[in-house]
């Protein structure tokens, strides 16, 4: 399955508002500061408690999958 | 399940685990956009994160695994969460790490006054223009996420672009 990329284009961010009174710069800088709030966050490393639960459920299924290996579910 | 069946299913579990992974920052985007708060933001992505692992039979695969998880994030947060986040009361430090500047782009405000005025939205608005504005899904897919029609994410999105651009004295 593709990853989605972060940076995909958000086409018409603006041009609706625009015509509810809003000025394409302020637009642009409303669009521009919603991006770097955003990557400001997304680039925050990944807490290793999350990728150690992954981790934890992860031997768990193997634990129980290999225990019920054989048994209807 | 005989022995093959089972290797094939833990294979696919590894790689559903590898496709959660890559998904973790814009979920902990998403929902520190929506609550306010780091702290319960990451609260909100371990209750996804084990509430996906635990259903990932119900993921249909071809299907956005971004959209599956925000959907369920969302739903964690306006059954639980909401009412907590207004009891804390943000004592933790809201977005501790938001210190960097804005980028390059010269058009940017200044990324505090920015998050603030963030914050004074309604959720509805707050997570529409994260949803659109900064992770990068269609209308659509915000528009299933949020459970509304496509014209209610066009509108929301509307008003919270007017709403910013008031609190933050654009317009003058």
């Amino acid at each position: 399955m593709p990853r989605n990329t972060i940076h995909r284009p958000t086409d018409g961010v603006g041009k609706q508002a625009a015509s509810r009174g809003l000025d394409v710069r302020s637009l642009e800088r409303i669009g521009s500061s919603l991006k770097a709030h955003y990557e400001d966050l997304v680039r925050t490393p990944i807490p290793a408690k999350f990728l150690e639960l992954l981790d934890q459920l992860e031997a768990n299924e193997r634990t129980s999958s290999v225990g019920s290996a054989g048994k209807p579910r | 399940m005989n022995a093959h069946r089972v290797s094939e299913a833990l294979a696919n579990q590894g790689s559903f685990k590898d496709d959660l992974v890559a998904e973790i920052p814009g979920l902990r985007a998403f929902a520190t956009s929506l609550c306010g708060s780091v702290s319960v933001a990451d609260d909100l992505v371990q209750d996804a994160l084990l509430k996906a692992w635990s259903n990932s039979s119900k993921f249909q695969p071809g299907t956005s695994l971004r959209a599956w998880l925000f959907t369920i994030l969302r739903n964690s947060y306006y059954s639980q969460y909401r009412r907590r986040v207004r009891e804390i009361q943000d004592s933790d430090g809201v977005y501790a790490r938001g210190i960097a500047v804005a980028g390059d782009q010269e058009s940017h405000l200044d990324l505090a006054d920015f998050r603030k005025a963030l914050g004074m939205l309604p959720p509805e608005q707050r997570e529409v223009l994260t949803l659109v504005g900064a992770s990068g899904l269609t209308y659509e897919e915000a528009a299933e996420i949020c459970g509304v029609e496509v014209g209610t994410i066009k509108s929301r999105l509307s008003r919270a672009r007017a709403k910013l651009s008031e609190l933050l004295g654009l317009d003058e």
